[in-house]
């Protein structure tokens, strides 16, 4: 039986992770109102740009941290512009365009770099000593890194002009377009956060596992019953339902079976959407 | 479609008066019913393969194109057909005279239990409960896999008959049934039912009837039919290994919605015509060695992503489907003069249903959207 | 990946031309003969596989053919999916009508296969796929199921079993008295796994952590902190699909405990480059290096791959090139290429080639049509990754008989 700091130290990394990519995805979902299924493409991104400037050019892993941050969020700008804002009226073809989007991403990691996993190296090596437990020094810093773009999120979202202009669009489109907020804008805004949050997320993923071209679908299908349980729209919900899902799939590892990983957290939307559909803290935008 | 009715029974028994579109589905009915008789066997394979594709695009449609409500997760249907019957016989020696009607059963089933649930939920959060389902389902199989046979898939499943004329008949016959079936419902006035929950559903609740009993229906009906072509499917063209690649991962769900879209949704006849052509697009892009010029690799080589592509690009500039758009084309070129006018405000389906789940959403999201 | 013929020539000019044990006895057989053969298409296994058939085919049709007959050679991709290998088998049986089918590498692939051959009654010459279940089909059913023939490797059951020959006559010089056993969780590990935990415990060494991990597990660091809590000296893996990112992420944690078993991945000559140096002192199974071989043909037959496709083959090449031949040697032998002929002379082969001396089990064994394991007939050599120059090099410490090395730790244990 394996240490059970270990098993807790563990979830509380990880939960952390899935946290920042659940986040984009409400985000999107709640002001947007559209379920963004590329939203996995912007991890696999953020991975292999990673990869990519640190081994093709030799950069440093810093630098690669930095093009995990822009380019998933470039991608998701110019997903947003170029495809979805034509359709985003309808959220069933929103669906379908970025599912085949999301495959797409896919095969060019697949045709362009193969299947084969990369390693991404990680932020800093060696590793520490918590609670009696031996922790990587990568996995702390991917959890400490993690809670600052959380923060730096909400401080965002309820401190700047442009946050509470997010906070307004997701609450009602039409009152905020009648205070003058451009809600094009916004929705731009939304989807390049969300691009950016799930891009470093990728990178930090890559650093402890490594980049290939599927990386993106656990932490999807994870977000799915993150957001749900959660509640849509809401960045609490969303680290709350991380850590609960988190917990859930640990559990299942660990008691019942490896096989089982990711089961009950699918199991878990199911039930959620059926009972409860507006999750734990659903409408908490709305104050 | 609501043009069809005002033609008398007298049309019917004379196909040179049939409108030109009749004609063509003829036609094209006429052409894979002598196809083996002129090509290869293994084109005779791959036809029999499509066949079933196109036979699982019609079920999407049945419901998905007509009721509104999207699944994202049809392939749970042909697998509950195809792996009841599959199981069955390998594990306790049931015939597939047996086995496929069990199947169907099994799959209607399925399709209560998600009907149901849609019920309840809507739109999107519909759609989500539909793709995670058969990633459940799929799991589970996996982690069961000395009675499922995991992902190597379930050897053993008794063959109807390994000759490939044989087969394509059988998926032929499969194909027509559910053809009939599809269109003898959605042309009557159940269909019209259908159609009207997905574009106002409280006009249909002011009308007197009752949405639910219908989204069910459709539900179970579309999952019977899909079941059927499933187990049918276990004991022919699965050759002795059902494996969850052919018939429950999510690239199945995928594209039974993509060949409709392709084919034109909310039709039947787009849905067969979506079906056959996407499988054959498919099978031709895995083939073609053709080498595209600035990636210098063969076509062949990158398959999966130039399919991927092309569906982006049918999807964003094709959004109605080849079908619609060909009698479009037909009607601009050609007279028609028993054409009713649509009643529908010359919205594609597509359109229509996307429009009305716009306004579920709204309701849903506490209506304050614009 | 179409030879020239200058893969002829140079088969003449390295001797190969004494290749055939059997001459050719009575009338010449009906060309072309078309081999088709699979694999996945845009993995250097696959590509191992295709390129060696077609330098077997090449060499062949230099020195006459078969019986008289020129050799085509036909791939198709399988893509390691069930259902795209069936299609693809159907294409070269149905769609092409081969004579014979070789490769296939996915042992998933090769069981959705089986009773498509059934029905084609075509002649399969397995490589790569290690699952037992196919010749027990063999056995259960032989009339059925009697085309097909694994030239290599060893199956699942034998590479259990050459795990512990290796832990027994191995693991007291490595140093190691306890292990944690790792095999992903798919259908040709289990009897692996199944031998690893009775077997290998009764050498005398601890087995205290046997489990099959999830085949898409992507984290590995949970389950070293546990493997690290049993204070083992070695993981001991059984693993393919999953092996580059366990050794990479092993590598980059510097876990206190070596590393190295049956890793497919690690089998590959250019591995060290691909891991950039990760798989230093990784120690694993394999048919042969570049520098090491089982017969005298061995490293002959690499470098004549490597001089006409640039790189070494991978072991599911030297299988396939063996393949070819030992189909020649039944054709002449039974003057036909008619399936039901070949049967009899395939079960009496016994060709030494470049994978080792292959003879195949009995019709009344256990795994009829089976490539027998034995230490002078199909037997897997072990080498451990280690840097040399700028670059790493598999060092081959067992058999004895072959060894041009010695296994070291890795120097973040000492």
């Amino acid at each position: 039986m394996v240490n059970l700091v270990n098993i807790a130290v563990n979830w509380l990394l990880l939960s952390a992770l899935y946290a920042l990519v659940a986040i984009g995805f409400t985000l999107i979902f709640g002001v947007g109102g559209v379920l963004n299924l590329a939203h996995g493409a912007n991890i696999t991104i953020g991975a292999y740009t990673a990869y990519l400037l640190t081994t093709s050019l030799g950069a440093s892993v810093w630098v690669g941290a930095l093009g995990a941050l822009v380019v998933p969020g470039l991608f998701s700008l110019a997903l947003y512009q170029g495809l979805v804002s034509k359709v985003e009226e309808h959220p069933i073809t929103v669906m379908i365009l970025t599912l085949v989007t999301a495959l797409v991403v896919e095969q060019v990691f697949v045709v362009g770099v193969g299947t084969t996993p990369r390693t991404v190296s990680s932020l800093l090596r060696g590793s520490v000593t918590i609670a009696g437990t031996s922790v990587r020094t990568n996995r702390l810093l991917v959890f400490v890194l993690s809670w600052v773009l959380i923060g730096a999120l909400f401080a965002y979202i309820t401190r700047t002009r442009q946050g509470k202009a997010i906070l307004a669009t997701s609450m009602s489109e039409k009152g905020a377009a009648i205070v003058g907020i451009d809600d094009g804008r916004i929705f731009t805004l939304t989807w390049l956060i969300a691009g950016m949050l799930a891009g470093i997320a990728g990178l930090f993923l890559a650093s402890f596992t490594s980049a290939q071209p599927f990386i993106g679908r656990s932490p999807l299908l994870l977000s799915f019953s993150i957001v749900v349980l959660g509640g849509i729209g809401s960045i609490r919900g969303s680290v709350i339902g991380a850590y609960l899902v988190g917990l859930l799939d640990v559990v299942t590892v660990s008691m019942i079976s490896t096989r089982l990983s990711g089961l009950l957290p699918l199991v878990v939307l199911v039930v959620v959407l059926i009972v409860r559909p507006e999750g734990l803290f659903g409408r908490e935008l709305v104050e | 479609m609501a043009g069809d009715t005002s033609e008398g029974a007298g049309h019917l028994l004379s196909p040179t008066a049939l409108p030109r579109r009749h004609q063509a589905g003829l036609l094209g009915l006429l052409a894979l019913a002598v196809a083996p008789l002129l090509v290869s066997d293994i084109d005779t394979l791959k036809l029999t393969s499509a066949l079933f594709l196109a036979v699982y695009a019609m079920s999407w449609d049945a419901v998905s194109g007509y009721t509104g409500q999207i699944s994202f997760g049809h392939a749970l249907f042909f697998a509950a057909g195809g792996y009841t019957t599959a199981i069955l016989n390998v594990h306790y020696g049931v015939s597939p005279v047996v086995g496929i009607p069990l199947g169907v059963l099994v799959a209607a089933l399925a399709g209560l239990a998600i009907g149901v649930p849609a019920l309840r939920v809507r739109g999107p959060y519909l759609s989500l409960i539909t793709l995670v389902a058969p990633l459940i389902v799929l799991q589970l199989f996996v982690y069961f896999s000395g009675f499922t046979g995991g992902e190597i898939g379930l050897l053993g499943v008794e063959q109807f008959t390994p000759d490939p004329t044989a087969n394509y008949y059988i998926a032929f016959g499969v194909f027509l049934f559910a053809l009939a079936v599809f269109l003898a419902v959605t042309r009557s006035d159940a269909g019209s039912v259908f159609t009207a929950i997905r574009e106002d559903e409280d006009a249909v609740v002011a009308a007197g009837l009752n949405p639910a009993k219908f989204k069910i229906f459709a539900f179970v009906l579309s999952a019977a039919v899909g079941g059927f072509a499933g187990a049918v499917f276990a004991h022919t063209v699965a050759a002795g290994a059902l494996t969850p690649s052919q018939i429950l991962a999510l690239t199945v769900s995928i594209e039974v919605i993509i060949a409709p879209i392709l084919g034109g949704m909310g039709t039947i006849t787009g849905a067969a015509v979506g079906g056959l052509f996407f499988w054959l697009l498919r099978d031709q892009l895995r083939q073609m060695e053709t080498v595209i010029p600035l990636l210098d690799v063969a076509v062949k080589q990158v398959d999966l992503l130039v399919f991927l592509l092309i569906t982006l690009g049918f999807l964003f500039f094709l959004p109605e489907g080849i079908v619609p758009r060909l009698l479009r084309e037909a009607r601009r070129l050609g007279s028609q003069p028993s054409e009713a006018t649509t009643t529908d405000g010359g919205r594609s389906p597509l359109e229509a249903s996307l429009d009305g789940f716009r306004d579920q959403f709204e309701r849903l999201r506490g209506g304050d959207r614009k | 990946m179409k030879a020239t013929g200058g893969g002829a020539v140079l088969a003449a000019m390295t001797g190969y031309a004494g290749r055939v044990t059997r001459q050719t006895q009575g009338g010449s057989v009906e060309g072309p003969i078309k081999i088709g053969v699979l694999g996945p298409a845009d993995s250097p296994v696959g590509q191992s596989i295709f390129n060696s058939v077609t330098l077997a085919a090449d060499e062949i049709n230099g020195e006459g053919g078969i019986g008289g007959a020129q050799v085509q050679v036909v791939t198709k991709d399988t893509k390691q999916d069930p259902s795209t290998g069936r299609a693809a088998y159907q294409e070269l049986t149905t769609g092409e009508n081969v004579d014979l089918t070789a490769g296939i590498f996915t042992s998933e692939v090769l069981l959705t296969i089986l009773p498509l051959m059934a029905q084609q009654q075509t002649i399969h010459l397995t490589s790569g796929a290690a699952t037992p279940e196919a010749p027990q089909q063999v056995a259960a059913s032989y009339d059925q199921f009697k085309y097909f023939f694994r030239v290599g490797p060893v199956n699942s059951h034998y590479l259990g079993v050459n795990m512990v020959d290796f832990a027994k006559a191995e693991f007291g010089d490595m140093g190691f008295s306890s292990v944690a056993v790792m095999a992903e969780d798919f259908k040709w590990t289990e009897p692996i796994s199944a031998a690893l935990q009775g077997d290998l415990e009764d050498t005398g060494v601890d087995v205290p952590y046997n489990e099959r991990i999830a085949g898409d597990t992507q984290d590995f660091t949970p389950i070293y902190d546990e493997i690290q809590s049993q204070d083992v000296d070695a993981v001991y893996t059984v693993l393919a699909h999953i092996g580059t990112s366990s050794l990479v992420q092993w590598a980059k944690q510097q876990r206190p405990f070596q590393y190295g078993g049956i890793h497919v991945p690690a089998q590959y000559p250019n591995f060290w480059e691909l891991t950039t140096g990760a798989t230093a002192y990784v120690f694993a199974q394999n048919t042969a290096t570049p520098q090491v071989g089982p017969t005298d043909q061995s490293v002959p037959y690499a470098n004549a791959y490597n001089d006409q496709f640039g790189g070494y083959p991978i072991y599911t090449g030297y299988s396939a090139y063996d393949s070819v031949y030992i189909y020649k040697n039944a054709v002449e032998q039974a003057g036909s290429k008619n399936a039901d002929d070949l049967v009899e002379p395939l079960e009496g082969t016994s060709y030494t080639g470049v994978s080792g001396t292959v003879e195949f089990y009995g019709r009344d064994s256990d795994y009829p049509h089976d490539v027998k394991y034995g230490s002078d007939l199909a037997f897997p050599l072990w080498y451990q990754w280690q840097p040399a120059g700028d670059g790493g090099t598999p060092a081959v410490f067992y058999p004895d008989s072959l060894a041009d090395g010695q296994y070291e730790p890795a120097p973040w244990t000492q």
